[in-house]
């Protein structure tokens, strides 16, 4: 009887060798370099990109994260970009012949798209050739925003701006019916008719989620589009796994564009030292393949990035800053054996960290009794002295960070040096004196709860802030952690306004700080973008009034009295604006951005050879 | 046909098993789990787009459809598409399973081997000081937690710090070498944690088995060591081994490389389904959770009929 | 009358069984020197965990007064962690923490594994049994770590959703030794002489059969113990554990960033102080299985 179970046994051994034998085979077959077989001549030309999460859609229409981002505008074409080198970002034509000729209203934008740019080779066509692109490609692309079956996450971009996509939706989204403010002119030529004005209308075209898309490509994949992208964009996707990398090979249909240094804003004393000026003349994408690995632990991925064949380029991590800086102030400067190794650029980020009062919770904000209403302004703002920045800022972004205070962070042209820090500076004196005038006491004070993700790094904040209160009388256990296990019950519950105290990072979506201040605009209160949900009706009244001005100095100032409205009524302890440290490889041409420039560098990336080096 | 009989009937109780398991794991995760309506809609949604979006997502249906509609899901094996990445369920598992089973499978096999192995010697031994040793440091090697293996091992054996010797993370496999390459850690690793366990649960299987008059008398007559632990007690040890591998597989498979794989980067079907669990994605949950049931239950059932065929005194019944 | 003189003469037959085989296990263990040692490394961590739970130590662990890293010192003795906080006060604290987790889970399960195990062997191959079978088989199909997380979810914001979820799981085994022992101890004579004279069924479960499986409960609970301290630290690694106060886990968590950054201390205060519990409990389990295993010839 044992015998049979030898067997038994032996047929198991059969199997697994079988197993493990076929999985390396399959595994053989995915060869990087195989993989590049037929598809490319000649010894490939690899840059192997990192991001530090991953994309969960490359639908165009999901493109809602950086991540995602930085994949799409790689696939698919739009009509605008920003300019690789130029700083502040500065807008120019991708698709788009030249910038729009708006009419003087401002409400018509007519475009003009480059002729001859073809999609990339696809089964998804018939024949498997890709056609050219035309301007309802276009208009295909932004009508699939409002067909709900596609629950896009950028609709919010142009709902209610241009004229005629509410009745086109209303009546069932058919792609036959047209819109009538998003017409073709010709095959070439868009027209697009605004209900009001709309100054931020052309940075919309520089989004991923306004990213070129032919219809054969969803009518072939249907659901899985979102993984099968086909574009006319620099790169064509070869392989993707979500979550895991995508990797991409070079269009080889991508149209001729020489790189115009000077035009991509090419400064010798800031570039020359990246290698920039090789790239001159060449036509992107100046590497054969690119991969992209996500890597969200941050150890793991600075280990693979000091290991000379693994990825080429990373953020640093906050906790390796220290260790390979030299100098923070005034100039961040590599240590010598670093700067040897690597290239390193850093970034201020685009956005910033704050940390919002929810004003619909009475304990701490609005409250219909006046004086009690009185009372939390004072407590919020004897919590906001009682906040560090400065230890924030040491302790969580390696001190570096861009510490300013209100909600208009340093990277939009509206910023304002010269405005008081003084809502940004730990003072504990004052904020016991503001508990006095409160009437609050350890007795008396509501229980600050803390929400956020169960992180390492959540929590800590939160016992650093926890640590804060302490020292302005709060008993330990009046400032308590509500955990959330992942970051979309987190995210829920804030929508749902059920958050107390609520630390949130902002990325903008354009360098406009139009694009903060909606964060403090009544109507966007909960589930809308507005956390804090601040509701004043003057704050309310002056973001419609900006919101279909151009830019001017009108404007700005604007712009910064409500700046001061959200500081005068301590409704946000703000901000940080981050600033990261990018490194890449001795042999790779780049100057990385990861902020509103994104993923539009990548084309512009180049490896040397080995005599270059 | 006794057999068939005998396995059909083991079929047919297996059912109200996997009843079970889905209903508890599909109101745990899937009634009662994370909500994934915010994470798909854009900036400042409307109420309309809000209700549409849960509509799409099927939170708007009864407890009961939605659980009939996952028993027939299950049924079909058809799992549908991803909520996040909108790739089919079916593809994702495909893709990522053989990675998880590649990457557990060396140090189960070597965890299970070496434990039999140490077992032997230390029942061989039993008592002796080399016995004690091994028992000892058994002990120790269960009191250490995984986690604590894992980090420690990453920084001894691939950090810079360390020994720089292996990928710190990752998967990128594309031959038998590089196959070498990412398994070793992680495989060290298991080996490490599991090894105390098996060492001590064989040992105590073999002694008992040792203890039996027929390899007493083997032993008294002389028999060569090696050969009468081979011979006669392993061979009979067999079936308590097996069953324990055999139970082990189901959840080595989903859960076992949960760690290993969130730690080092590794995309198998464990974080796959962490993932899931993180984000909501229920088509991914309920695919997973379904096919360990059913396994679970296949399980149960072959090493029932192995029994059966081992042991005739097992009553069919 | 004659009933409750019966079942007395019963019970004094059990006890004596009972005391004689308990006295024999403690002269046993008390000859185990690893278990001594184990079970007095345990009483001293329980000795600081009280303290804790006492407020006499260990009361700092969450002010952040220090530097970010500081090295060991006569205020710092294990120096401090990225916020500036005292190490040593964490893990101390810590010990209070692990040992709420274990004793909660441990008893807990224990309790629910004992009653149904032995109402599930008392009625074994009726529907009771059935179901309880079939339960335990439900619960034991679900690969822990998901079950874990389902159940952080669908507890969410619930304190002890970790402790729930790791009783749902413990239970299991428990049961099914208590189950196998109760089908054995039914048929024994003081069970049916009990029965004979019409004792109600609970009492027999209950007064008669459970408390013959003593044994089986303590050393499972020393297990169980061991287990819940243990996934504490992977749980709180992957977010869904401890969620007020400190934990092992918690610090080694943590330690995951810093030890790329070489900094060491939280990473070997905690795994130090979370391996000598776990070994000493282990022998200390060990030795009482040992002495309490009446099959168990002694090596």
């Amino acid at each position: 009887m044992v015998n049979v179970l030898l067997q038994n046994l032996k047929w198991l051994n059969v199997l697994l060798l079988a197993v493990s034998a076929s999985l390396v085979g399959c595994n053989a077959a995915i060869d990087i370099d195989k993989a590049l077989e037929g598809h490319l001549k000649g010894p490939a030309k690899i840059y192997r990109h990192s991001l530090a999460g991953a994309p969960s859609s490359l639908d165009p229409v999901n493109a809602a994260t950086v991540y995602a981002n930085n994949i799409v505008v790689n696939i698919y074409d739009t009509l605008y970009r920003y300019k690789y080198l130029a700083r502040p970002y500065e807008i120019v034509p991708n698709l788009a012949v030249a910038m729009p000729e708006v009419s003087d209203d401002g409400l018509i934008y007519t475009i003009k798209i480059k002729k001859g740019v073809f999609y990339a080779d696809d089964p998804a066509f018939p024949s498997g050739k890709g056609r050219e692109v035309i301007a309802e490609d276009l208009i295909y692309s932004i009508k699939r925003h409002f067909d709900v079956t596609n629950r896009s996450q950028g609709s919010w971009l142009w709902d209610g701006k241009i004229v005629g996509i509410k009745e086109w939706k209303d009546v069932g989204s058919h792609y036959s019916q047209t819109i009538e403010g998003l017409k073709a002119l010709d095959s070439h030529t868009i027209q697009i008719t605004l209900l009001a004005p709309y100054p931020q209308l052309i940075h919309t075209f520089a989004q991923g989620f306004s990213a070129i898309v032919p219809h054969e490509a969803i009518d072939h994949y249907g659901r899985e589009f979102s993984v099968h992208p086909v574009g006319s964009g620099p790169f064509k996707m070869l392989r993707y796994e979500s979550s895991n990398y995508a990797l991409m090979i070079r269009n080889i249909k991508y149209r001729q564009e020489p790189i115009d240094l000077e035009f991509e804003g090419y400064d010798p004393k800031l570039h020359k030292q990246y290698g920039i000026d090789k790239i001159s003349g060449k036509s992107p994408p100046l590497v054969d393949a690119l991969k992209i690995d996500f890597i969200k632990e941050t150890a793991s991925r600075w280990a693979s990035f000091n290991k000379a064949n693994e990825i080429n380029f990373t953020g640093v991590p906050v906790e390796q800053v220290d260790q390979i800086l030299s100098q923070k102030r005034p100039k961040i400067i590599l240590t010598p054996e670093m700067d040897e190794k690597y290239h390193m650029s850093h970034n201020i980020e685009a956005g910033f960290v704050h940390t919002d009062f929810n004003m619909r919770d009475p304990l701490i904000g609005y409250n219909d009794d006046p004086v009690r209403d009185k009372r939390n302004k004072l407590l919020r703002c004897a919590i906001r002295s009682a906040f560090n920045w400065q230890e924030r800022n040491d302790v969580f972004y390696s001190g570096i960070g861009i510490i300013y205070p209100g909600i208009i962070p340093p990277v939009v042209p509206e910023f304002d040096p010269q405005l008081s820090n003084s809502s940004t500076l730990r003072n504990v004196d004052e904020a016991k004196r503001l508990m006095l005038e409160g009437g609050w006491t350890s007795d008396n004070v509501p229980t600050l709860v803390y929400g956020g993700v169960a992180s390492v790094g959540t929590r800590q904040m939160y016992e650093q802030f926890r640590g804060w209160m302490k020292d302005i009388g709060f008993p330990e256990e009046k400032v308590s952690f509500d955990s959330y296990a992942s970051f979309g019950d987190f995210n829920k519950s804030v929508k749902e306004a059920k958050i107390m105290i609520i630390g949130m990072g902002w990325g903008l979506d354009y360098p406009d700080a139009q694009n903060t201040l909606q964060l403090f605009y009544g109507p966007y209160g909960s589930p809308g973008s507005n956390n804090s949900n601040y509701n004043n009706l003057e704050y309310n009244r002056l973001y419609e009034q900006t919101s279909v001005m151009q830019p001017s100095s009108e404007r700005t100032t604007l712009y910064r009295e409500m700046n001061n409205m959200v500081i005068d009524e301590c409704v946000s302890m703000t901000g940080i604006s981050r600033d990261r440290i990018l490194l890449w490889h001795k042999n790779v041409v780049s100057y990385a951005d990861i902020q509103i420039v994104g993923g539009f560098h990548l084309k512009f990336v180049d490896m040397l050879d080995e005599e270059d080096k | 046909m006794e057999t068939l009989q005998y396995t059909l009937r083991k079929l047919v109780t297996g059912i109200p098993l996997i009843l079970g398991v889905t209903l508890i794991s599909f109101t745990l995760m899937v009634h009662f789990g994370p909500d994934k309506t915010y994470d798909l809609l854009g900036k400042n949604p409307t109420q309309e787009q809000i209700t549409e979006v849960r509509h799409q997502l099927g939170y708007d249906k009864s407890f009961v459809v939605r659980y009939t509609q996952y028993l027939k899901e299950l049924a079909t094996m058809n799992f549908g598409y991803s909520d996040s990445s909108g790739e089919k369920v079916s593809s994702i598992l495909i893709r990522t399973m053989p990675v998880s089973l590649a990457l557990i499978l060396p140090g189960f096999v070597l965890g299970n081997l070496f434990g039999v192995i140490l077992a032997l010697i230390a029942a061989y031994h039993r008592g002796h000081w080399i016995d004690k040793i091994i028992m000892g440091v058994s002990v120790m090697g269960m009191s250490v937690s995984f986690l604590i293996v894992i980090i420690a091992f990453q920084v001894i054996f691939s950090s810079s710090q360390g020994l720089d010797l292996f990928p710190v993370r990752g998967w990128d496999v594309y031959s038998f070498t590089d196959y070498i390459h990412y398994v070793t850690v992680p495989t060290l690793a298991s080996i490490f944690v599991s090894l105390g366990y098996n060492t001590r649960f064989y040992r105590a299987v073999i002694v008992e088995e040792m203890g039996r008059d027929h390899v007493r008398t083997a032993k008294a007559f002389g028999a060569h060591p090696i050969e009468l632990l081979f011979k006669s007690v392993l061979k009979n040890s067999l079936i308590p081994i097996i069953t324990r591998i055999m139970f082990s597989i189901p959840l080595v498979v989903i859960s076992g490389s949960l760690l290993l794989e969130s730690y080092f980067g590794i995309p198998g079907v464990g974080k796959v389904t962490y993932d899931a669990i993180l984000s909501g994605d229920q088509p991914i949950l309920k695919a997973v959770v379904g096919l360990t049931a059913i396994m679970f239950v296949f399980t149960l059932i072959i090493n029932d009929i192995l029994y059966k065929v081992v042991d005739p005194r097992i009553s069919l019944k | 009358m004659s009933t409750v003189l019966d079942t007395s003469t019963v019970e004094r037959v059990e006890d004596k069984v009972g005391e004689s085989m308990w006295s024999k296990a403690a002269y046993k263990f008390r000859r185990d020197r690893t278990g001594m040692m184990g079970l007095s490394v345990v009483a001293f961590y329980m000795l600081i965990a009280l303290g804790v739970a006492l407020g006499l130590w260990g009361t700092e662990w969450s002010d952040n007064n220090g530097q970010k890293w500081e090295g060991i010192s006569s205020q710092y003795w294990f120096g401090t962690n990225i916020l500036g906080q005292d190490i040593f006060e964490r893990a101390i604290f810590s010990t209070k923490t692990a040992f709420e987790v274990g004793l909660v889970v441990a008893v807990i399960s224990t309790l629910i594994g004992a009653i149904l195990g032995a109402l599930s062997g008392f009625f074994s191959n009726t529907w009771i049994d059935e179901i309880i079978l079939w339960v335990m088989g439900v619960l034991d199909s679900i690969p822990f770590y998901l079950f874990v997380a389902a159940i952080a979810f669908a507890l969410s914001g619930f304190s002890y959703s970790m402790h729930v979820a790791m009783i749902a799981t413990f239970w299991t085994t428990t049961s099914r030794l208590v189950r196998g022992e109760v089908i054995k101890l039914k048929n024994f004579e003081f069970v049916e002489a009990a029965r004979a004279v019409g004792v109600p069924q609970h009492i027999i479960i209950f007064r008669h059969i459970l408390p013959n499986t003593f044994h089986i409960l303590l050393v499972q609970s020393t297990i169980v113990f061991v287990g819940a301290i243990k996934s504490e630290v992977i749980l709180s690694f992957l977010g869904l554990g401890v969620k007020d106060g400190v934990s092992w886990g918690l610090m080694i968590a943590e330690s995951t960033l810093e030890v790329q950054a070489g900094e060491f201390a939280n990473f070997y205060a905690a795994s130090a102080l979370l391996f000598i519990l776990v070994m000493a409990f282990n022998m200390f389990s060990d030795a009482l299985q040992d002495a309490l295993d009446p099959k168990k010839v002694s090596a």
